[in-house]
């Protein structure tokens, strides 16, 4: 009102300044309404501290790892007030609770959830101070958007002047997008695919987040470029673009150790080795013989031509793309392979899954051990993730797979439910019962227990086939498990109670990525990626190639 | 009966999905996409980024960087970048944004304004080159008025590879910076009035160039300027107007109008001891020439030149850009070192003896 009262008094001449005051109450009251999500993170006891930012209403906190650290070895300290901790239960080499300072001027308690120190992230929950406290919350916006001259604005605690919690505002536009920034120490806290902004990034700001002028989250500031007068801003800020955050989000709300995927190889830009024609590329110049490029095919001096149907054109592309990918993603490498006479060969494509990069943090592994976050954690993001579920849910009339023989089919919503699968030479016909079958075309036994399994877990975690309501019922007690990277791009990892492994994958918007379960028949852990019409097996592990869908 | 039909139309299927077994695009993990630029910032980033290049020399040496940005001026070739990066002969490359690389030949550098051309071989450029050129004076004038908004670009920090984009700053002018301030800062071969702005501006973007929002090509980026007497240092940048008759002999071949008028070179009498080297030395007396003005003044080897007037000299470099500032026949206040001792002393300045 003040804006548009100024406005109008102003004399006739002066008819930018309308706009410009326009413009400075639109941004005013976007600072106003992101500030309440931004908090200063700190240790129970002790100095130091960085800022974070709530992405959801149920108190979900993105950070830095570098601003959570290492697990504390000892017990945690005794609670005064006598209220026990969160992370009371917890033995050794457990993270404790932090303590997190929210603009409303409280100081809650915060358990560390999951931690990414490839990739310098950490996701904590707050401890609500009543029962069924709605938090003041931002969203994870699209960083792939972002434009070199695009204003954004960092929030956060830098040097941790607000005593309050009330987040520093800091304005500049994008320098530079896709920028890879090399790790510390044993490949620890690498900016593979980070946002460079002007906007000014100081100690404190670590872990605050950078906004768009929507007010979305587009990136976690965590690093700083410095010239030669220490660790201050320059003018070079860098911040985790949420394309990667979100490629690791299910790991870490589901209480993981998330772990990036690596090649295993080492490539180079320069000349073509072994005096081929003077051509610049790509060219693998280290390669472990048991690593996953080396047992998929590509060998040393090959030429890498593409990542994942993105064309390679210098190494530190490549690094970019492999470095905001997860562990276990599966992935396509296009390649020349360099003959032995010199020379080159036709161009080769071989599907990989990237193994685990060590990042020689103290923590390791994918087991149950791993785990930060308890049971009741993960069906707390199971359910705080259902909000988003805005796509429209259509159920599919029936769900085939075919590669060469092999088929396999399950019809849900039409009279008979078909199972064929090409086990050697039978062929499984599922009665409208659904209580035997027929070997084909003639002949007809019970069930087998294990065929009775196979059936009952497909048809419990194939959310193809689901209706809304199903949804809604079968995923009422599912855990987060973890994330999943389905056809190049993140799904969520949904846990469903009972035997078998059974998962559900479902993407941010709720729709359906893949399901996995442990396969009695094959004794083995089948998992199906499916995209569109995109279809992949993977049979514990281990790709199939050529599976389609029906229709 | 349904299911049988269905049969049949799965072996009709499979044929067809037996072709298409090794699929291509099995996934695309990253692409680098972006969508179109939608404000006025925006668009002029997009519109300038294919002029700006990524200069690459000899290997640095300590704090001389050897990278910086260049900014294409013709269709021909030409790319303006500063001489205060180590540049070398043969072995200078300059990358394109689109990410081609290019062996650079050297031009003959402007001194006073500390700027070099450098040509590559346009027929070797795919697609043909995107030339910018100085706005005029009085759009450079316009357009460095306080408080002005700009966006500066270049290849901060070496951040941007091959084909990836350069750095883009945003700020303000902060002022036009005088000579007597220049005098108080560090070596800086421009001798003119100096942009300044808050927009950072880091090594390596050094030779990158000054625009409005609009795009206008207003300043071109100088090494940061580092005051050793306060020990700050602020974003400064060349006029693109003063750049205009180094590029218009160099780049379109018109000869340069004369100079204005300049002082007739002066005469002390001082010799200096005075070395090449990459850093000018202070300004040690080594002799004195008899029957000079500055015998007159009985200045002796090895006193220390630290004043003339009121501008510092703190190099044999400096001393002779201040004494280019009067005409023989003036009379100057020399402030000197002997020893511990700071003495002073008025030097009538002559003419050049002749030969």
């Amino acid at each position: 009102m003040v804006a548009i009262a100024l406005a109008t008094a102003l004399p006739a001449q002066e008819p930018d300044l309308a706009a410009v005051l326009a413009a400075q109450a639109q941004r005013t009251a976007l600072v106003e309404r992101c500030a309440a999500a931004v908090c200063s993170v700190m240790p129970m006891s002790g100095a130091g501290g960085g800022s974070g930012v709530v992405f959801d209403p149920a108190g979900f906190v993105l950070t830095n790892y570098h601003v959570i650290g290492k697990p504390e070895l000892e017990a945690p300290p005794a609670v005064p007030d006598g209220v026990p901790p969160a992370d009371a239960a917890r033995g050794k080499d457990h993270y404790h609770d932090r303590k997190i300072g929210l603009p409303d001027g409280h100081l809650y308690r915060a358990e560390v959830l999951g931690i990414d120190p490839g990739s310098d992230l950490a996701v904590l929950r707050l401890v609500p101070r009543q029962p069924g406290q709605v938090f003041a919350h931002c969203e994870l916006g699209d960083s792939d958007r972002l434009l070199v001259g695009e204003q954004v604005f960092a929030m956060g605690n830098p040097f941790l002047l607000a005593t309050d919690f009330t987040p520093t505002v800091t304005f500049g536009i994008v320098s530079g997008t896709h920028r890879y920034q090399a790790g510390t120490g044993n490949r620890m806290l690498v900016y593979p695919d980070c946002i460079q902004v002007d906007a000014p990034v100081n100690p404190g700001n670590s872990g605050g987040p950078l906004f768009d002028t929507n007010g979305t989250i587009v990136g976690i500031n965590g690093r700083i470029a410095v010239g030669d007068r220490g660790r201050v801003n320059v003018g070079v800020g860098f911040a985790i673009s949420s394309k990667q955050i979100q490629n690791f989000l299910g790991d870490l709300l589901a209480g993981r150790h998330a772990e990036h995927g690596t090649l295993d190889l080492s490539a180079w830009f320069m000349n073509a080795p072994g005096g081929a024609a003077p051509q610049r590329g790509v060219f693998v110049q280290q390669l472990f013989r048991d690593s996953v490029a080396a047992t998929a095919g590509i060998g040393l001096g090959d030429e890498i031509l593409a990542f994942d149907g993105t064309e390679v054109r210098s190494a530190n592309q490549l690094a970019t793309l492999v470095g905001v990918l997860p562990a276990g993603a599966f992935v396509t490498v296009r390649y020349r392979p360099l003959q032995p006479a010199g020379g080159f060969g036709e161009p080769r494509e071989v599907l990989l899954a990237l193994s685990r990069l060590d990042t020689g943090s103290s923590r390791s592994g994918t087991g149950e051990s791993a785990r930060l976050a308890n049971g009741a954690n993960r069906r707390l993001a199971a359910k705080a993730l259902r909000r988003h579920w805005t796509a429209p849910w259509q159920p599919l009339a029936d769900c085939r797979a075919y590669r060469g023989e092999d088929r396999i089919v399950a019809i849900r919503r039409e009279a008979v439910l078909v199972l064929e699968q090409a086990f050697g030479e039978r062929r499984l016909l599922l009665d409208p019962a659904g209580e035997s079958f027929a070997l084909d075309p003639s002949g007809r036994r019970e069930l087998t227990a294990a065929e009775r399994t196979r059936l009952d877990r497909e048809q419990a975690c194939n959310a193809f086939l689901w209706t809304s309501a199903e949804r809604d019922q079968r995923l009422a007690e599912a855990e987060l498990w973890g994330g999943v990277h389905v056809f190049g791009r993140p799904a969520y990892r949904f846990r469903l109670p009972g035997d078998g492994a059974c998962e559900v994958w479902l993407r941010s918007d709720g729709t359906p990525a893949g399901f996995a379960y442990h396969e009695p028949l094959l004794d083995a852990h089948v998992a199906w990626h499916r995209d569109g019409d995109r279809l992949l097996r993977v049979v514990d592990g281990v790709p199939e190639l050529g599976w389609r869908t029906g229709r | 009966m349904r299911s049988s039909a269905a049969l049949a139309l799965l072996a009709a299927i499979l044929t067809a999905t037996a072709a298409l077994a090794q699929q291509k695009d099995f996934g695309k993990a990253y692409s680098f996409a972006e969508r179109a630029p939608q404000t006025r910032l925006e668009r002029t980033v997009d519109r300038l980024l294919p002029s700006l290049v990524k200069v690459h020399g000899a290997s640095g040496v300590a704090t001389i960087q050897a990278y910086a940005t260049g900014i294409v001026v013709s269709d021909r070739g030409h790319i303006l970048t500063l001489d205060q990066v180590m540049i070398q002969k043969d072995r200078t490359r300059v990358v394109l944004h689109d990410g081609s690389v290019h062996d650079a030949q050297l031009l003959p550098e402007d001194r006073q304004l500390g700027v070099r051309l450098l040509k590559i071989d346009p027929a070797a450029v795919t697609g043909g080159l995107t030339a910018l050129w100085p706005a005029p004076a009085a759009t450079v004038a316009a357009a460095t008025r306080p408080g002005r908004f700009v966006v500066s670009m270049g290849n901060a920090f070496r951040l941007a590879e091959f084909s990836e984009k350069v750095s883009a700053t945003f700020g303000v002018v902060v002022g036009r910076a005088n000579t007597a301030l220049r005098h108080r800062l560090s070596d800086v071969a421009f001798d003119g009035e100096l942009i300044l702005t808050d927009a950072c501006n880091n090594p390596g973007q050094y030779g990158g160039g000054l625009f409005t929002l609009d795009g206008d090509w207003i300043g071109l980026n100088m090494r940061l300027l580092d005051s050793k007497e306060t020990n700050t240092m602020i974003s400064a940048a060349i006029p693109a107007d003063e750049l205009l008759p180094y590029l218009d002999e160099f780049v379109h071949g018109k000869p340069r109008a004369a100079p204005p008028s300049a002082n007739a070179p002066v005469w002390t009498g001082i010799v200096l001891f005075d070395q090449a080297g990459q850093r000018s030395p202070p300004a040690y007396v080594e002799r004195v020439i008899a029957n000079s003005p500055a015998a007159q003044l009985a200045l002796r080897p090895d006193d220390l030149i630290v004043r003339i007037d009121e501008y510092p000299v703190r190099t044999c470099r400096e001393f002779r850009e201040v004494l280019q500032r009067f005409a023989p026949g003036s009379k100057v206040v020399v402030t000197y070192k002997r020893g511990t001792t700071v003495l002073q002393g008025e030097l009538e300045l002559a003419a050049e003896p002749r030969k």
